[in-house]
């Protein structure tokens, strides 16, 4: 996948990984990739500044907490982001339908 | 698995890049930093898991994770070098200036020799007539009482001037080349010996070492065609001293190049 079409929808993408649970960059950075199958390899930090960002703007909160040890600032959903997610995920399932349409079988 | 990245290695190396590089609230730059050595750490072990080694786990972590810039989201317009590249700079720096001032002491100790053998104007060519005062020519005969021609005195001044500077130049690369071995003894970590490419010392030393000869031949022959010799003996020392070094920097570069290739994995 080319990286600037995933860097135009990496919001909506993160906002979908966490809407499955909290996590932390890494798990975040893993679980997209997992559940592309691969496809969305984009490098890791570039998760940073995406997810700060999504905080500054009220669709995620974090706190901090101590897993294997180390501490790992973890990720969720607001019920901003929530929202923001729905509206976006319809955005995208019909900008989708309408493209597969034009393109055919 | 391990919980600690390897001392002066890719991990830590990024990590102080990443200090040097965020910007902004003391906190922010905190938990960013925080955020990324748990996310490197996790990398890291995963690739241990997967039966690489510390070192390979590292550098593997560190490529995918990306350039420092894509974390703080800012293309930096001027980025400082990593300590790592800092530290190899000043010994390459060390190395290829200790050797160009052994070098210019070689030509000096050349130059003496061939004014011995030669005659002094083959090494220093005389000023031209009406160019000096009788002070000037005083002076130089008073340096030199052995002799009652201005022009002897004058060019044997000219290359104890020469020798002079070999002695001091060279005296200040047996410096360099000690500092060299200093920081080669202390700089052993992984970061600092693989933060320039293989070899790199070694081939700007050789360039530039060709170079210098490269130009002190050409005045030779000039200085041949156009003064018959005179003064051509110490264009021909820089020549043959700067053809050493080239020579010294080709066989460190042969050697190391030899030395990756045998240990690169297959």
């Amino acid at each position: 996948m080319k990286s600037e079409k995933l860097k135009g929808n990496l919001d909506m993408l993160l906002l979908a990984v966490l809407a499955a649970g909290p996590g932390h960059g890494y798990s975040i950075i893993t679980r997209l990739r997992d559940r592309s199958s691969g496809a969305f390899d984009l490098p890791e930090g570039t998760v940073y500044p995406a997810l700060h960002r999504l905080e500054t703007a009220g669709l995620l909160d974090s706190d901090w907490d101590v897993f294997a040890g180390r501490r790992r600032r973890l990720y969720r959903l607001t019920p901003a982001g929530e929202e923001h997610l729905a509206g976006e995920a319809r955005e995208w399932r019909a900008f989708s339908g309408s493209v597969s349409l034009v393109l055919g079988n | 698995m391990t919980d600690q990245a390897e001392a002066g290695g890719p991990v830590e190396d990024y990590l102080d890049r990443l200090l040097l590089s965020l910007s902004g609230p003391p906190s922010y730059v905190r938990h960013t930093l925080a955020e990324v050595e748990a996310h490197l750490h996790d990398a890291v072990a995963d690739e241990l898991a997967a039966g690489r080694t510390q070192a390979d786990a590292e550098q593997v972590a560190v490529a995918r994770i990306g350039a420092v810039h894509a974390v703080t989201g800012r293309t930096p317009l001027f980025s400082r070098p990593s300590a790592a590249v800092v530290r190899r700079t000043a010994l390459a720096g060390s190395l290829i200036g200790g050797v160009a001032l052994v070098a210019y002491a070689v030509s000096a100790a050349i130059s003496w020799a061939l004014s011995v053998v030669r005659g002094g104007e083959f090494v220093a060519a005389p000023f031209p007539p009406g160019s000096y005062t009788a002070a000037d020519c005083a002076r130089w005969l008073a340096g030199d009482p052995s002799t009652h021609d201005c022009v002897t005195a004058m060019t044997r001044d000219h290359i104890g001037d020469i020798v002079l500077q070999g002695v001091a130049t060279g005296f200040l690369g047996l410096v360099a080349l000690f500092a060299f071995w200093l920081m080669r003894q202390r700089w052993q970590d992984r970061g600092t010996l693989t933060a320039l490419p293989v070899g790199s010392a070694e081939a700007v030393g050789a360039i530039l070492a060709l170079m210098v000869a490269a130009v002190a031949a050409g005045t030779a022959v000039d200085l041949e065609t156009v003064q018959r010799g005179v003064g051509v003996g110490q264009p021909i020392a820089i020549a043959l001293a700067a053809l050493c070094a080239a020579a010294f920097f080709g066989l460190r570069l042969y050697r190391s190049v030899r030395t990756t290739r045998r240990i690169a994995p297959a």
